[in-house]
């Protein structure tokens, strides 16, 4: 096997600067460290990185106050459930006032027909 | 105080105010304007599904037994006054008052008989099962009340008897 040749003493003269250079690629590519990485690491790096994602929590814990807040501020929102609460109270106001208006015809016949004394 | 628990306060005051709204005045124009055309029997007519052939029979009979009724209830108011003029300053039933309390109560069961009558009569008039109906109806009404005051005081006086 053949031995590399002697090394010369680095100077102005010997420094060789050409990028291609096979036997400078060689000693570059020898030279370079490569560190071993602690275990974990990669699911670490993601877990970071969802963590920077997601918004930061408030201090008071009113998110879903805040969220209900929003939801009920949109017009739509505000719109239909206004409409919803006039006409379930009006379907329920005619139901009781025509309950209270047979109660009332009731009340009158039986007046005719029953006197009190005999109830 | 925190900006969204003020909106949701005062959205929902919103909402009861609209549902509340719009229940009372639904009712006061239902009964308005369901109130403007009732008569006497105009209850009967849409609680039994009558015709207009079978109110007028009714009707008649109605109008048949109004006098009778009315005559009914003057004699009774009569026999109460007299019951009153008897028991007037007294500390115990006499015998005036005893017999006026007897004709009184005789009067009475004399007017629920013509009652019940005139409502077989009704009935009669009717189709067979809003016939049943508007009899057991009318007995529950008129009748009903006497039986809930007589059972509840005979179920106190049976606890009474039976406490040491």
């Amino acid at each position: 096997m053949e031995s590399p040749p002697p090394l010369k003493p680095m100077n102005q003269e010997n420094i060789n600067l050409d990028p291609n250079d096979a036997r400078l690629g060689t000693l570059l590519r020898a030279s370079r460290v490569s560190p071993t990485l602690p275990p974990r690491f990669q699911e670490g790096v993601w877990r970071r990185i969802e963590e920077a994602d997601a918004p930061a929590p408030s201090n008071g814990g009113f998110t879903w106050l805040d969220a209900l807040a929003a939801l009920v501020l949109r017009p739509r929102f505000a719109l239909a459930t206004a409409t919803v609460l006039i006409v379930a109270g009006a379907l329920l106001g005619v139901r009781e006032g025509s309950q209270m208006v047979k109660q009332d015809a009731q009340a009158r016949y039986l007046a005719t027909v029953a006197p009190h004394s005999l109830r | 105080m925190n900006r969204s628990l003020v909106i949701l306060l005062g959205a929902l005051i919103l909402c009861a105010a609209l549902f509340g709204g719009s229940y009372a005045i639904s009712r006061r124009v239902c009964q308005n304007c369901m109130a403007k055309s009732v008569s006497d029997l105009d209850w009967l007519q849409q609680e039994f599904n009558l015709n207009d052939a079978e109110l007028a029979r009714i009707q008649k009979l109605h109008e048949g037994y109004l006098p009778k009724c009315a005559d009914m209830c003057a004699k009774i108011a009569a026999k109460k006054s007299e019951l009153e003029t008897a028991l007037n300053g007294s500390t115990n039933i006499n015998p005036l008052a005893q017999q006026k309390l007897t004709e009184l109560a005789a009067l009475r069961a004399q007017c629920q008989a013509q009652m019940l009558q005139h409502f077989t009569e009704v009935s009669q008039t009717m189709p067979p099962d809003q016939g049943r109906r508007y009899l057991a109806e009318m007995q529950r009404l008129t009748l009903g009340l006497h039986e809930q005051t007589e059972s509840s005081m005979s179920g106190s006086m049976d606890h009474e008897h039976h406490q040491p």
